[in-house]
């Protein structure tokens, strides 16, 4: 039973949570003057929502192009050519 | 909150009141399900054994002793607030079990299990903190709207994530088993940490680890009791409520992080909420060898199963193993977040 490259996707994944937090308490958090006025207060929060959401994106995107990296790998493996 | 020779044990009452609820009846409630007929085929074998299903409500009564004693002992509305949700999610399972609902009712029917779970916040204002506290970094600004709309969704999530979890010999209970002892890890690091924070939570956590380690004498391989929707969607609830009272929230998302995965790579391949018994192409199949093979169908959904079984196929009880070392990693990783946020 080989699962060190599932226990490597399992950890990418606890990292990229980790990196993200600290990226959303970095960057996100913090952004934007104290608002003056009810236009700028949306933009900022708009802007707060957008790469929130982004950072969620970004995680479901690396999680995807991990699984299919390593379900392609596997399968070029298991399928049996039509020389064999 | 230091605990005194009182309160340890009144926690070991709350875990092992559930735990010998379920050792001790689980054999005659197998029998009167057996002799009801209400057994399932074990497909995994060759031939098919009959195993009795659904054992749900007996873990469902064990976690309400269990709870119920949490509450007589510290008098606190969270455990109470914790079976709450467990009450509606073993509902929708124990509808499931008798009459199948539908890929995408269940879902959405799970949402109702948080119901209880808010309106409590009603009488007990502290029930949960409406903030998330993160490792290193701190918490984050209290806002109860946002917090109160996450906890709702928070628990058609995670009941989901624990039912789909439910394939094989001993793999729901040994997975409980392990996420609910690194959340009792996080909520009894929580409360050393915080001198206010309340031992009830730490109590109401113990159940869940009772009923789980009870269910998995009977659920190991080879399983002598299935749980069905009913229990699994129970266990999930369970978990989710104690990750919010607890305020572990980072933590016991980690400690899942198999199931997690496992769900995200069902519904991302299979294109949405489908109901198992309706997925066009298994991912998984048995050979003539008796052992589990993945299906080389690339339309066949990626669940956790299938990417491990992709490495080879394997026995039903090694392919449960394997499933055990990811959530040991996990629940280690959870172990770290967990003393990365409340040990300083």
């Amino acid at each position: 039973m080989k699962l060190v490259p599932l226990i490597g996707i399992e950890v990418a994944a606890f990292l990229l949570i980790i990196g993200e937090t600290y990226l959303f308490f970095a960057a996100v958090v913090p952004l934007g003057p104290v608002p003056h006025g009810l236009t700028e207060y949306t933009a900022i929060a708009l802007v707060k929502v957008g790469l929130t959401f982004g950072l969620g994106v970004l995680w479901l995107v690396v999680m995807v192009s991990l699984t299919r990296l390593y379900v392609r790998s596997k399968l070029k493996t298991l399928t049996p050519t039509s020389s064999s | 909150m230091q605990p005194g020779l009182v309160d340890t044990g009144l926690f070991l009452l709350s875990f092992i009141i559930p735990l010998l609820f379920v050792v001790l009846l689980m054999p005659t409630f197998m029998r009167y399900l057996v002799r009801s007929g209400r057994v399932a085929n074990d497909v995994h074998k060759s031939p098919p054994a009959k195993v009795a299903e659904p054992v749900g409500p007996l873990l469902f009564l064990g976690a309400v002793a269990g709870e119920v004693i949490a509450y007589l002992a510290f008098g606190s509305l969270v455990p109470l607030a914790v079976i709450g949700g467990a009450t509606v999610a073993f509902a929708i399972g124990l509808a499931d079990d008798l009459f199948v609902l539908g890929g995408k009712t269940k879902p959405l029917l799970l949402l109702l299990a948080a119901a209880p779970f808010v309106a409590a916040v009603m009488f007990q204002p502290d029930l949960y903190v409406s903030s998330l506290t993160f490792p290193l970094l701190g918490t984050t600004a209290a806002h109860f709207t946002i917090y109160t709309l996450l906890v709702i969704a928070a628990f058609p999530i995670v009941a989901n994530a624990f039912n789909m979890m439910d394939s094989f010999n001993g793999q729901i209970s040994g997975f409980t088993l392990l996420a609910s002892s690194a959340l009792l890890f996080g909520v009894v690091l929580h409360a050393i940490s915080d001198p206010g924070f309340s031992l009830a939570r730490v109590s109401s956590v113990l159940p869940l680890v009772g009923v789980s380690a009870g269910f998995f004498v009977f659920n190991r391989y080879p399983s002598r009791a299935f749980d069905g929707d009913s229990g699994a969607l129970m266990f999930g609830a369970m978990f989710a409520a104690l990750a919010i009272t607890g305020g572990v929230e980072i933590a016991a998302i980690i400690a899942i992080l198999p199931a997690i995965l496992n769900s995200f790579y069902t519904l991302s391949s299979a294109r949405g909420f489908v109901e198992r018994r309706k997925m066009a192409a298994r991912p998984t199949r048995v050979g003539e060898d008796g052992k589990l093979h993945a299906s080389l169908e690339p339309s066949s959904p990626n669940t956790l199963i299938r990417l491990v079984l992709l490495s080879g196929p394997l026995g039903e009880r090694d392919l449960v193993k394997g499933i055990f070392i990811l959530t040991v990693v996990a629940c280690l990783l959870s172990g770290a977040i967990s003393i990365l946020t409340w040990v300083h």
